[in-house]
């Protein structure tokens, strides 16, 4: 076998054999920019929401959050059903979900306040406290560890000179261990906000904290181990 | 094809436009003969729609595999004429995909979005359901936007909603985003998500044909079952029959992981033998070193040492045959350096953080195996310990409601009993027979 093809847009992952952009490979290109008030019912419960900038105590669902708000109730029988969607889009404005966001979304959908907290602590994505504006989430489950993931998930605590679980000083990073990604044949796979990271190496770990440091977690121009492109 | 490398031996159809940014788009699926199998079962009864998905032996994909056309058969008929009293049916598309291993699911979804949808709209065409819900996980942001702008997409051309196609039908698609619990891909955990709770597993019976989702007839499937779907309506059951063996018949995406040369997605047969998957598709071990084991399909069944790995045909019969089973057919690839305690604490571990806690077993028997394994790992393990963890194992297995509880046992036993070597050097001597 000659020279294995590899080539990593981006840090969207390796595409191998195939010619992509990271645009293409995050289907970037396909999907433009989704319309802030949802775009279609359908898919209104869909939308990235751990983004950059948080606002803590920011109101919930007024303007374009509203209308999402109302298109979710749409799609589903019964109030209760919108709660997970309605606990995304309230992350998504505020960064994390706090006991009184956890109580103003159960009065929305008339559910009970221990009903609200029970689903709200039993799903992981879920920031019940503040993190930092990159959220950085390394899988360190079998396929990744087998490829080297916990030395992956150091180097970030290093350069991100924080500790796991704990927000840096200057608000910037808080980083995680998280359970398998669903990106096992590109390890090690990592999730910053709402976007994967594949095939990142120890190497590359310090060029990812800069770029987000630097340009925030916009597109990232990288071609891979050979370097910028 | 394979992606992000493909190998002369696949037989691509599920996977044939991986990596083609244009087949995501209406138009460019159309121009690969898109929707034309939607025209075909909508020209057909229900029934008959069902019949071909039973006649081509399609096994539900998920890792249960269990037959489609079966399962679609349990859903209640609903007669034309009683129309307006007939309850809402739902199918659920499980694209939560999380079991260690597997990353099926997210290239179907990101590059052939329509393929899924088509294969939810035959699908609710044939078992009267009226809405899908596509459940994906929370973290396929990136796919999910793409699977939600296919849809918006379906829904503008005529495709989805209140008229499918021109044939009267009214099938709405909505798609779900979970957030974060390996559970929720158990089909009543999903169901429980799904309705806005704790993603706890319910108890069956009742089953969901009759009880499902918001209590009402509901089938649930895999994405990669209903991607299949388009393809074995348009062609036939027996088309379909052409690949793999009579008990696993067809072609499977098979996810390679760990230490191969080239992992990724590969379309092939079933029955395709793992040792050709490993050391031809797959370009051999990393820098050629030696196998160790191979965990077949996903990290909840057992491991398979290498020479069983070696014998083992990649078929749901083929693998049980050889001591493991095929799940979702996520091959975990483990060379010499690997050290199997480790790994195998990693994912108790993992199990252990997935626990709902409804069941007594399940709760305190994941987080002992853990604390066990932990402390074998930290060097204060005794040899009493192996025996104890078998003992919690068996306890764990079959003693649940859902098979969270065996997925553990899975690893843990059959480690034991294949690399006891490596539990017995580390206990006795402290050392590590891996390196990784």
């Amino acid at each position: 076998m000659s020279k294995i093809p590899f080539k990593n847009p981006g840090w969207a992952g390796n595409v191998g054999e195939y010619d992509l952009t990271e645009e293409q490979v995050r289907g970037i290109d396909f999907v433009g920019v989704r319309p802030l008030e949802g775009g279609h019912a359908a898919g209104s419960a869909t939308y990235p929401y751990m983004l950059e900038e948080k606002d803590p105590e920011g109101p919930l669902f007024e303007g374009p959050y509203q209308a999402r708000f109302e298109k979710i109730l749409t799609r589903y029988p019964t109030k209760r059903a919108a709660l997970l969607p309605v606990l995304n889009l309230a992350q998504e404005i505020r960064g994390h979900v706090s006991p009184q966001t956890m109580d103003r979304v159960g009065e929305l959908l008339e559910l009970s306040s221990a009903h609200v907290r029970g689903v709200a602590t039993f799903y992981t994505m879920y920031n019940k406290r503040p993190v930092g504006r990159h959220l950085v989430q390394v899988c360190t489950n079998i396929s990744c560890n087998l490829c080297g993931a916990e030395d992956v998930l150091k180097a970030f605590l290093h350069h991100t000179n924080t500790e796991m679980g704990a927000t840096s000083l200057d608000g910037a990073f808080t980083v995680i261990e998280v359970e398998c990604l669903a990106g096992c044949g590109f390890p090690t796979c990592v999730q910053i906000n709402s976007r994967y990271y594949e095939n990142v190496t120890v190497d590359e770990v310090p060029r990812i904290v800069a770029h987000l440091r630097d340009k925030g977690a916009g597109l990232a121009r990288s071609t891979g181990p050979e370097g910028e492109g | 094809m394979g992606y992000p490398y493909s190998h002369e031996n696949e037989v691509p159809i599920l996977s044939k436009y991986f990596g083609d940014p244009e087949a995501r788009t209406l138009n460019g699926w159309k121009e690969r003969g898109g929707y034309e199998a939607l025209k075909k079962a909508l020209n057909m009864s229900p029934e008959d729609v069902v019949e071909i998905v039973k006649a081509s032996g399609l096994r539900g994909r998920g890792g249960a595999g269990f037959p489609t056309g079966l399962k679609w058969s349990f859903m209640p008929k609903t007669k034309a004429s009683a129309k307006a009293k007939v309850k809402p049916h739902y199918l659920l598309c499980n694209a939560d995909e999380s079991e260690p291993g597997t990353f099926k699911d997210r290239e179907l979804l990101r590059w052939a979005p329509h393929q899924l949808i088509e294969g939810c709209l035959i699908g609710a065409h044939a078992m009267g359901a009226q809405h899908v819900y596509i459940y994906c996980r929370g973290e396929f942001f990136e796919a999910t936007q793409v699977l939600a702008k296919a849809v918006e997409d379906g829904y503008e051309a005529g495709i989805i909603g209140d008229d499918v196609l021109g044939s009267g039908k009214k099938i709405d698609v909505t798609v779900f985003a979970g957030a974060g619990a390996y559970i929720c891909g158990e089909e009543t955990g999903l169901m429980n998500s799904l309705e806005g709770r704790r993603g706890e597993p319910r108890v069956k019976p009742p089953f969901p044909a009759a009880v499902g989702a918001f209590g009402m007839p509901t089938t649930i499937n895999n994405v990669e079952t209903l991607a299949a779907i388009p393809h074995i309506v348009g062609n036939g059951g027996e088309w379909y029959r052409q690949w793999g063996s009579e008990k696993s018949p067809g072609t499977k995406l098979f996810c390679v992981s760990g230490h191969v040369k080239r992992p990724g997605n590969y379309e092939l047969p079933l029955g395709f033998p793992l040792k050709d998957l490993i050391y031809d598709v797959c370009g051999g071990m990393i820098e050629d070193r030696a196998l160790k084991a191979v965990i077949p399909g996903g990290s909840s069944v057992p491991l398979l040492s290498a020479e069983e790995a070696m014998g083992c045909a990649l078929c749901y019969e083929g693998v049980v045959e050889a001591g493991s089973m095929l799940g979702c057919a996520s091959v975990i690839v483990m060379d010499e350096t690997t050290d199997i305690v480790h790994q195998v604490m990693r994912m108790a571990s993992f199990y252990s953080h997935e626990s709902c806690g409804q069941c007594t077993p399940c709760r305190e028997g994941t987080a002992w195996v853990t604390t066990i394994l932990q402390r074998i790992e930290d060097g204060r393990g005794t040899e009493d310990d192996l025996d104890t963890l078998v003992e919690v194992t068996e306890q764990m297995t079959g003693t649940t409601i859902c098979v969270l509880s065996d997925s553990v046992a899975a690893p843990v036993q059959s480690s034991i009993e294949k690399f006891r070597d490596e539990y017995l050097a580390l206990i006795r001597r402290g050392e590590r027979l891996g390196t990784a």
